[in-house]
């Protein structure tokens, strides 16, 4: 039953009714881009996060590493230490709208709202993932690391073949706990004009101002996605356990 | 057996002000089996980690096959390849299972196939008599078989020398036996080995030569028989019937 016009004021559930069947366009666009923000945000910024874990955790031999090496190490070790602490300390809102706007003077062609919200998700994941690596290689036993040296291997390989790999699926609840907050968190780049769920929701209700309705939507739309996020994170961590069960 | 396979000068090594290692120098001839003892805090695990740079001395020279490991231009990794480590605390990858955990070295480090690492593997863990359980996670494993793997994973480089940094310590009492007739199987190969362990009847059975520790020096190194009848410094002696009084 499609509403021809704009239902009472006091007529809630057919306000959403009305919503729901005018502006589905509008929910539906807000879903993809808000699904796709928090996927290649969690995967791009875990990705990234891999790498900085490698870094952050190597050692420095003062005696076998040349002064270049251990400059650059230590510089790399201390950009990602600021990095972190940047990304953590701020609200990404904040990045967003510093990100967008300071990189909109440089007059990029394809520097859209919506580039710019997949940079920021991604930079600011990458922080927390980072530090959800870190406690898990600390769950690993660093007997494991020193057995991997002894057999010939070098830090690098030992982290990427003994220690991330059981860092990472230690880190899988934590890491899919990262994902579900970026479908929520996403709202945010409302801000800088990204038409994600929230901003999809705020363009359906300015022509009615039935705000209310709107958002009762969008919440139920947010709580349909971490639960079903919720699900799948968990059956990928069950998967995962099994498969560990049957090594 | 005069051939060095290894030879230690004036190793110090110091963990803040505490200096673990004072001026220790030992030779390691080639096929020869070195038990080192001593009370706990005596340098001994630290003298042995040394060999292979997981602890780095402050000073000293490690000689390897004339080449002073502690020169910052040699390649670390590839002299590691050749000295096979067992820890107190085995150390095996939880992530893999008994199999891959033999193979991954040979595979990634040696450039062998998996075929042939797979059967040297199987080859390996009989010399063990875990052959059964090559693909069970080593998580299931009880201590004594999670050792006899990490000794398993240590040939599968074919090192030429072998260090054991207290292989039974963390081990139940039943579980003793098994790892140790495991080492000395793999004694009666001919491989060069050094040893450190409580275990003095052990010491004794399987050694060329004993060197005790104490307080980072090396006080006295003998060939078995004389230390443990005859030891010629007050030191080990005293050490020595502590020892055998428990």
């Amino acid at each position: 039953m499609i509403l021809a016009s704009l239902p009472p004021r006091d007529a809630f559930f057919e306000t959403v009714w009305y919503l729901i069947t005018t502006y589905q366009q509008f929910f539906f666009t807000g879903i993809f881009y808000t699904i796709m923000l928090s996927v290649i945000g969690t995967v791009g910024g875990f990705i990234i996060a891999f790498f900085f874990t490698i870094v952050r955790t190597t050692k420095i031999d003062t005696l076998r590493q040349s002064k270049v090496s251990i400059f650059f190490t230590i510089v790399s070790q201390k950009f990602i230490n600021i990095y972190i602490t940047i990304f953590r300390g701020t609200p990404m809102m904040v990045q967003a709208m510093i990100f967008y706007y300071g990189l909109s003077r440089l007059q990029i062609s394809f520097w859209t709202p919506l580039v710019a919200g997949f940079v920021v998700v991604t930079l600011n994941t990458t922080a927390y993932i980072t530090e959800v690596l870190r406690s898990g290689i600390n769950g690993v036993d660093h007997g494991q690391l020193e057995a991997s040296r002894s057999l010939g291997f070098s830090h690098g390989q030992s982290m990427k073949l003994i220690v991330l790999p059981q860092a990472i699926r230690q880190s899988l609840p934590a890491i899919g706990n990262e994902f579900i907050i970026n479908l929520k968190d996403t709202s945010v780049l409302s801000v800088i004009g990204v038409t994600e769920l929230f901003r999809a929701t705020q363009l359906a209700t300015s022509p009615n101002y039935r705000t209310t309705e709107g958002f009762f939507i969008a919440a139920i739309l947010y709580l349909s996605m971490t639960l079903i996020a919720s699900l799948l994170v968990n059956k990928f961590e069950k998967t995962s356990l099994r498969k560990e069960a049957m090594v | 057996m005069s051939d060095v396979l290894l030879k230690v000068e004036n190793l110090e090594k110091s963990f803040g002000d505490n200096l673990v290692l004072n001026r220790v120098s030992l030779d390691i001839n080639k096929g020869e089996v070195v038990s080192i003892i001593g009370a706990s805090g005596s340098g001994k695990t630290t003298l042995l980690r040394c060999l292979n740079l997981l602890e780095h001395p402050n000073s000293g020279s490690i000689l390897y096959h004339n080449q002073n490991l502690m020169d910052p231009t040699i390649d670390i990794n590839k002299h590691r390849m050749n000295m096979g480590m067992v820890f107190q605390s085995f150390n095996l990858f939880n992530h893999l299972n008994v199999i891959d955990n033999l193979i991954l070295a040979p595979k990634k480090l040696l450039q062998k196939s998996h075929e042939e690492t797979c059967k040297e593997a199987i080859d390996k863990l009989s010399l063990v008599g875990l052959e059964p359980f090559a693909y069970q996670s080593v998580q299931t494993l009880s201590g004594g078989q999670k050792q006899r793997v990490a000794i398993a994973r240590a040939l599968m480089m074919h090192p030429d020398i072998m260090l054991f940094d207290e292989p039974t310590s963390a081990l139940d009492p039943e579980m003793v036996g098994d790892v140790l007739n495991v080492i000395k199987d793999v004694a009666k190969t001919g491989m060069t080995m050094v040893i450190v362990t409580h275990e003095m009847a052990f010491a004794k059975e399987i050694s060329d030569r004993v060197v005790y520790m104490d307080q980072g020096e090396i006080i006295e190194i003998q060939p078995q028989d004389q230390l443990f009848i005859s030891p010629k410094k007050e030191r080990t002696k005293t050490f020595l019937s502590r020892f055998m009084n428990i």
